[in-house]
């Protein structure tokens, strides 16, 4: 009776750590974060006024919110495509040297900018973008070409960041390539080759097929990856400016509710970025699914 | 014949030019890092002289003593250390028996239980930061270790899903024996289970360390005593760097005391990373 009560008992005990934790610090700040988004309220007033969606139209008013809102897509339509397409290059690439003793280099190399903090990386590439006294400046002008701000210039600051965060983090999708083109059978490239299918065709009509689920799963993360990568050099390497040109929504977020302590205001900006974090999945759930050939 | 020669050496050709260009992207990969070990040894008055020099002229342990006596940065060491330890320890101690009942315990919701855990993977962190700084602000937790450990571990949803497929991966005879020795569920877990899976709970305990190693907005936020900084954190005391008169040399040799670590560990366990990383990521 106990042990059959025990045995019951058992599964919730060793998951309920896992399950709390998740729930108090992660959804339970999203349902705290619907909450503040509808009130007006900071740290040191006594008083919670109910605002209803005054938040959210003022947001709507509001050009720096226009401008990041502008910014996060113009990062998307940067960044995903060549977070996907280049690691992927990469990936065939080291696969075609794999069994040769520079293979564990090559992956190392490329993977290393992954594992460093983003305070790093930005003060590794502050020393080359440095409009001052920066290495990418002293090459500029020893060709003849005038010094450019790099970062501190409005037009350049955001393809500096998507740069900077291209670096830090393409290795992490090289390696799931990797892994997806070692996963495909050495004898269908055989099979192909002899049937007369050349390099690409080989690529085109067996590998990446087989790969699809790779591309699936890569194409789902990488939407996130991206919009949570760039707060961090963002912050390290241009603090959002020059006049916002370079901010994107989750870091507008952290700058409202963290360093002006608008905690209505950025709230609402949660609530907006889930809200279009949810839409995007959902469309690739919806187009990516029956895309996929699984093996 | 001669065809054939001919393809062989067109292959032979076709490798040394991905080998080339592989090695001429790896060097571009590391150079902003080569670029701050040079300066990390390189004395600060001979760092902006305008010569390119990777190699540092007269090497010398100046910055990191320069950049001692101005912050605590031995103790940001240490501080780096015992956060990302412990933020470790965290994920293991809750992530570990959730990926085992998920894998192996039937139980009802299990599911919808972890639909719940995994969903937390995609996730940006910054969208949970301001009622968890409010509720840190609220208890009196604001600079204290708890701050920067406790709100850190949560983020399990890689851990649990990859745990789930370490321990479903092992035989169902292996647990049967124990079965019929009337061994209960903790004993199979710990004696069983756990011991069959370290290769998966290396891997991830190397890359729980690198990340919490690697936190930032979160610290930059909840640690405000310059004693209680991490590495990470920490460097972002140095003054601004875009200006004409950062400490490039002090300011590197922190950086690269930051790195060395998690290079190392990277270093001695990349094939489990990278296996870690990349099985189970794409199982239907």
């Amino acid at each position: 009776m106990t042990r059959s009560f025990v045995a019951k008992l058992a599964p919730w005990l060793f998951v309920g750590p896992a399950v709390l934790s998740v729930v108090v610090f992660l959804y339970g700040p999203i349902l705290a974060s619907a909450g503040l988004s509808v009130v007006d309220w900071n740290l040191l007033s006594p008083q919670v006024d109910f605002v209803g969606l005054n938040n959210y139209r003022s947001l709507l008013a509001n050009t720096d919110f226009q401008l990041s809102a502008w910014n996060t897509f113009l990062y998307c339509v940067i960044l995903v495509p060549a977070q996907i397409v280049l690691p992927l290059l990469f990936a065939v690439m080291i696969h075609a040297v794999r069994g040769s003793r520079m293979e564990r280099v090559y992956r190392g190399s490329l993977f290393l900018p992954t594992i460093l903090a983003y305070s790093v990386a930005g003060v590794a590439w502050s020393r080359l973008l440095n409009p001052i006294n920066g290495l990418f400046n002293e090459v500029l002008v020893f060709f003849g070409f005038g010094p450019s701000r790099w970062h501190t210039d409005p037009d350049l600051a955001l393809l500096c960041v998507c740069l900077v965060t291209f670096w830090k983090s393409f290795g992490l999708n090289m390696l799931l390539w990797i892994a997806a083109l070692a996963n495909v059978p050495d004898t269908l490239r055989e099979a192909a080759r002899l049937d007369g299918a050349g390099p690409w065709r080989r690529f085109f009509s067996i590998e990446l097929p087989l790969i699809s689920p790779t591309a699936f799963f890569i194409s789902v993360t990488t939407v996130f990856s991206v919009l949570d990568d760039i707060v961090g050099v963002v912050d390290v390497l241009t603090g959002g400016g020059p006049a916002g040109r370079s901010s994107n929504l989750l870091y507008f977020l952290w700058q409202q509710g963290l360093q002006f302590f608008q905690f209505g205001p950025a709230s609402a900006v949660a609530m907006v970025s889930i809200a279009i974090v949810l839409a995007i999945t959902c469309a690739q759930f919806w187009f990516g699914e029956k895309r996929v050939h699984y093996q | 014949m001669t065809s054939t020669a001919s393809t062989a050496s067109n292959a032979a050709l076709r490798r040394g030019a991905v080998h080339l260009m592989l090695a001429a992207l790896s060097l571009l990969t590391l150079f902003p890092l080569l670029w701050m070990l040079s300066a990390a040894f390189t004395p600060n008055e001979l760092i902006t002289q305008r010569a390119f020099r990777l190699w540092p002229e007269e090497a010398s342990l100046s910055n990191f003593r320069i950049a001692g006596e101005k912050h605590p940065i031995w103790w940001w060491l240490f501080n780096s250390v015992l956060t990302a330890s412990a933020i470790t320890l965290g994920k293991l101690a809750i992530s570990l028996p959730a990926g085992y009942a998920f894998a192996r315990l039937p139980f009802r919701g299990r599911r919808f239980l972890f639909g719940l855990v995994i969903a937390t993977m995609s996730f940006p962190a910054v969208l949970a930061i301001i009622p968890t700084y409010i509720a840190v602000v609220k208890i009196q937790a604001f600079d204290t270790y708890s701050a920067m450990i406790v709100p850190s571990i949560p983020y399990i949803g890689f851990y649990v899903f990859y745990f789930r497929q370490a321990f479903r991966s092992l035989p169902d005879e292996m647990f049967e024996a124990a079965r019929i020795d009337g061994c209960g569920i903790w004993k199979q877990f710990r004696d069983i289970a756990v011991p069959n899976v370290l290769p998966a709970i290396a891997a991830l305990s190397v890359i729980s360390f690198m990340g919490a190693w690697n936190i930032y907005l979160w610290g930059q936020l909840v640690l405000e005593d310059s004693a209680r900084k991490t590495l990470t954190t920490g460097i972002a005391m140095f003054a601004d760097v875009d200006g004409a008169d950062t400490p490039w040399g002090p300011l590197m040799a922190t950086s690269l005391l930051s790195v060395l670590p998690v290079l190392g560990l990277f270093l001695l366990a990349q094939r489990y990373i990278v296996q870690a990383f990349s099985s189970g990521t794409v199982e239907k």
